[in-house]
């Protein structure tokens, strides 16, 4: 094997994750925390009530940082899964089996948060002529299949690649499912352009906030999945030695 | 000799597919059945009135279309995996690829084609407008390839699983929604006056993606399910 090529496929190995990530664990969750402590509290005490919205605008501030963050499940399963299919790289399909289920729940958040937003400031829960609901209704799907085929296949090899190979042509189907919903006429806020301005609908109070929020959901999905990703090692490698040694330390 | 093996390689296995769906008519005729019941319930369970009617024509159409090759999808690897002769297309020298594809137009001559034809009258009762037919029949003409295309890579995907009706359209449902938007789109578009054509173009460039790339993820998949 050439150097070159050395470091990959390290990071492809359980071991070496396992021992990276229990060194990283404490730094990351520390990071987590603040900054969610930081962009809850600031959303909930802080923030001006919207002129228009009124206190319904801070559940914004999570439901952005929620939908940005589901957005990157279907190209992190994608990538996940390319590196399954040509390098048969274990450690990419543990992350991709436990980004399925998470990434499912983190869209059904965001479509939970979305619906309740909504009932106040649109005065319905659900709303078909929004495309954006509809396609994070239709990704949530794509996920849940995922899921369910992952479920269906008995051996873990096969299972790996076949959800390898549904999680690229998902991610494709991804994209062509959010311009095709485009089409309809939408009722969801177009973004709000970014203002400098304090006191001004999108400024630097709010957005910042929504800012902190995005990096504390990032930061929470990254520690979910390392968690999950170590389990699913210790299980899968339970005939390992290094996971025996850790084992019989633990006892 | 490659070269001429590889088209004949393709002429024998659309052959091939299309007798043994002549020889097995039920598999064809099941999901054609299921189709014309799904559509007349629809006056039955929203309204036999044909204002009401009009308006949904072509997307009870379009749904029914889907849901029937959801369940036509699921013989068109399977008595192949059964008897072995799919490992044996997985061996051959040919492109996979280009026998994947003829197998795609085999099943979708015999499972769309017959749903195309019967549409117009199904239409017809539902009280499509006149101006809707031949848009509705292009652009099923149109969407029903990708649908099975698509569905012929979960297909690919579960063929060898005990159980798998369900999963097969929970996999390919989700996926084929941007055919139902342009496809129903199209239809609603010609019936307001407008024209359709840029729907259906878009439903050809669909054709045009699923051609060139689903048979390559079929593939893949099927040579992942057999290892």
């Amino acid at each position: 094997m050439s150097g070159r090529w050395q470091w990959f496929h390290r990071l492809g190995s359980p071991k070496w994750f396992y021992e990276k990530t229990t060194r990283w664990l404490p730094w990351l969750v520390g990071a987590m925390a603040l900054f969610l402590a930081v962009g809850i509290v600031w959303a909930l005490l802080f923030l001006p009530p919207d002129y228009q919205q009124g206190h319904t605008s801070r559940i914004l501030v999570v439901h952005v940082a929620v939908a940005g963050t589901s957005l990157s499940f279907f190209p992190l399963m994608a990538v996940a899964g390319t590196v399954t299919l040509v390098w048969r790289i274990k450690l990419a399909d543990m992350v991709a089996k436990n980004a399925a289920p998470l990434g499912a729940w983190f869209t059904f958040l965001t479509l939970a948060t979305g619906s309740i937003w909504g009932s106040v400031s649109w005065g319905t829960w659900w709303e078909w002529t929004d495309s954006r609901l509809v396609s994070m209704l239709f990704q949530l799907f794509l996920l849940l299949g995922v899921i369910s085929l992952r479920t269906a296949i008995e051996n873990a090899e096969t299972a790996a690649r076949a959800c390898a190979l549904l999680s690229i042509v998902g991610c494709i189907n991804v994209v062509i499912i959010k311009y095709s919903v485009d089409w309809w006429n939408t009722l969801h806020q177009p973004s709000s352009p970014i203002s400098m301005e304090v006191g001004s609908p999108n400024g630097p109070e709010f957005w910042v906030a929504t800012a902190v929020m995005i990096v504390a959901v990032y930061l929470f999905l990254a520690v979910s999945l390392i968690l999950t990703t170590r389990n699913e090692i210790l299980q899968r490698e339970d005939k390992a030695q290094w996971v025996r040694e850790l084992v019989a330390q633990a006892r | 000799m490659n070269r001429a093996g590889a088209g004949a390689a393709f002429r024998a296995t659309l052959k091939r597919d299309l007798l043994i769906s002549v020889k097995r008519r039920n598999d064809i005729l099941n999901p054609f059945m299921f189709f014309v019941i799904v559509v007349s319930l629809f006056p039955i369970g929203i309204s036999p009135e044909s204002a009401m009617l009009r308006q949904i024509a072509a997307g009870v159409i379009w749904i029914a279309v889907l849901l029937a090759s959801m369940l036509s999808m699921d013989s068109l690897y399977r008595s192949d995996y059964e008897d072995g002769s799919l490992e044996q297309l997985l061996l051959s020298s040919q492109p996979l690829y280009l026998l994947v594809f003829a197998k795609n137009i085999a099943h979708w001559l015999v499972s769309g084609l017959p749903v195309i034809l019967v549409s117009p009258l199904l239409a017809y009762m539902l009280a499509l407008p006149a101006e809707g037919y031949v848009t509705l029949v292009l652009s099923l003409l149109l969407g029903t390839p990708v649908v099975g295309m698509l569905g012929s890579i979960a297909v690919a995907l579960t063929v060898g699983l005990g159980s798998r009706g369900l999963i097969l359209a929970v996999i390919t449902v989700p996926m084929s929604v941007p055919v139902l938007i342009f496809g129903t789109l199209a239809v609603q578009n010609s019936l307001a006056g407008g024209s359709p054509l840029g729907y259906l173009a878009l439903l050809g460039a669909m054709l045009a993606a699923a051609v060139s790339l689903a048979p390559v993820a079929t593939a893949a998949a099927l040579r992942i399910s057999l290892n």
